[in-house]
């Protein structure tokens, strides 16, 4: 790995947490760098969905650094402070969450227009561009009830995207899709990467993450036992809990279960 | 005159059919009874509003998190919920308007007429009512939905006035009409104390004039009307906020 410390966006250093009594986190060491994709994968109830929320703050470690582009997250105290954290990360979840009242447009444009101020013409304009860049153009005035689960997530992209955030978290974004709506929404998510977002996505996709990212990470019982380059994660891994998990998978396509810790 | 001709028409029509409408003709009874219509109406178009607003705020505070917030407002829901209206309106009149006329130097500096503890008290009880329906329509927007709001950048105030109370308040808008029918028929507490709504006036009348049945007929047709036009409209908004492709 090949990390120069001026280019890191995120740092996660011995990040620790509990839910309770139970121990979720256990030292966890991550550095992801401006413009690179990186995947977290590994079994379900490993912690790496718990990674990305303490990334922008939805859950707060007991101990451990968690740096965001010079901003110290896990000490941060107030929720104005939280608050401006999560404007410059965009984070997408397993369920799409979009708000089911609104419609397409108004879903991607409440954020920008409520939080940041834009102007309403302004923010409409940026969402069309992004229901274009989405491929739901067609949509812009449709319930999100009135759509598929894959269009429904790549609405929930758009909505991340419209705070024009410095990185975004994707959080099994294609777990709850049917196999056929899978592709549309990596479609997008691959452009995205290659258009230099920085990225960090928890799948359960092993031939994506193997194809789109720079850094792959796998996730234990709450540690990181093995991370690198796509290549070594899923070819030449030194470890065998690695090679037992990527070798269970060969041949199989696509894996997905309904995980959502 | 055609105006005087027409009342007298109608009195006589029907008092063929045994009625006794016949107070219409004079002129202090009749103002009375128009005077009690106009006042019912006013405090229905009056309460309807606070009632709202004043739910809302309930709500938003017994779902705030905030113990000091939700508390009290817990404390006055229970009361308000478990105990009579026209209890609450004697117990506010008698007690806390006579403590506010001590306060001010006399009844004559009390500002408080019996028409404002109308609106305070049953305002505040249909509030209470309002407030639980609102409040377990919040609870039922999934954590997830509310997440994804956090996600996003928004506050907590923003995630209730964007997220929470829109959804909440198609889940709670039928619990909601319900509460307003009640508040109609609950404005008929304010004779107790004097306020010459519909009730109070048609008492005056029937005293006089022992006509309770003719009266009581137009009060039963007056409330109909008035509600069958609040659940229309409840049902009207309910079909304009129905989302598409939405369980609500």
């Amino acid at each position: 790995m090949n990390i120069s410390a001026d280019n890191a966006i995120v740092r996660l250093e011995d990040v620790h947490l509990s839910f309770g009594q139970t121990e979720v986190l256990k030292g966890i060491d991550l550095t992801v760098n401006r413009g690179d994709a990186v995947s977290i994968i590994g079994p379900s109830g490993s912690g790496k969905s718990t990674i990305l929320r303490c990334i922008n703050a939805l859950v707060q470690p007991q101990s451990g650094r968690i740096t965001v582009n010079r901003t110290r997250v896990d000490q941060l105290t107030r929720e104005s402070e939280r608050i401006a954290l999560r404007k410059r990360v965009g984070i997408v979840f397993q369920q799409y969450n979009l708000f089911p009242h609104l419609t397409v447009l108004d879903n991607i444009v409440l954020a920008p227009t409520r939080i940041l101020g834009t102007d309403r013409r302004e923010a409409e304009k940026l969402a069309r561009e992004l229901l274009e860049k989405v491929r739901l153009a067609e949509k812009a005035n449709a319930y999100p009830g009135q759509l598929s689960g894959g269009q429904q997530q790549r609405v929930a992209i758009a909505r991340a995207l419209a705070m024009k955030p410095e990185l975004v978290l994707f959080d099994e974004v294609t777990s709850a899709l049917d196999p056929e709506t899978v592709g549309e929404v990596l479609w997008v998510i691959r452009d995205l990467i290659r258009d230099g977002m920085t990225s960090i996505l928890v799948t359960h996709e092993m031939r994506f993450a193997e194809e789109i990212s720079d850094t792959v990470v796998f996730t234990e019982n709450g540690r990181i036992i093995d991370q690198g380059s796509p290549e070594q994660i899923f070819h030449s891994a030194d470890n065998p809990r690695v090679r037992q998990f990527v070798s269970g998978l060969s041949g199989r396509g696509p894996v997905r279960d309904g995980e959502g810790i | 005159m055609q105006d005087i001709n027409l009342t007298d028409l109608f009195v006589s029509l029907t008092g063929r059919l045994g009625l006794n409408y016949e107070f219409l003709a004079t002129g202090y009874e009749a103002q009375i009874w128009r005077d009690g219509f106009i006042t019912t109406l006013y405090l229905i178009a009056l309460l309807i509003p606070v009632s709202l607003v004043a739910g809302l705020l309930f709500a938003a505070c017994l779902t705030s998190g905030r113990v000091w917030l939700s508390t009290p407002v817990r404390a006055f829901v229970e009361i308000t919920r478990n105990t009579p209206t026209l209890v609450q309106l004697m117990f506010s009149f008698l007690v806390l308007n006579t403590f506010v006329s001590d306060l001010v130097g006399g009844a004559q500096n009390n500002p408080l007429s019996p028409f404002f503890w109308v609106v305070a008290v049953v305002g505040l009880h249909i509030a209470a009512l309002h407030a639980e329906a609102i409040r377990a329509g919040i609870e039922a927007v999934p954590a997830s939905t509310v997440e994804a709001a956090r996600g996003v950048g928004f506050s907590q105030l923003q995630i209730l006035q964007y997220v929470q109370v829109p959804l909440a308040f198609r889940a709670s808008l039928p619990a909601i009409v319900n509460n307003l029918i009640n508040l109609v028929k609950l404005t008929t507490v304010g004779n107790a104390i004097a306020v010459s709504e519909i009730t109070y006036a048609s008492i005056m009348v029937w005293t006089q004039r022992d006509n309770v049945v003719s009266m009581m007929i137009v009060i039963l047709a007056f409330f109909s009307l008035i509600n069958l036009v609040v659940a229309r409209i409840g049902l009207w908004v309910e079909r304009r906020l129905a989302v598409p492709g939405y369980g609500l």
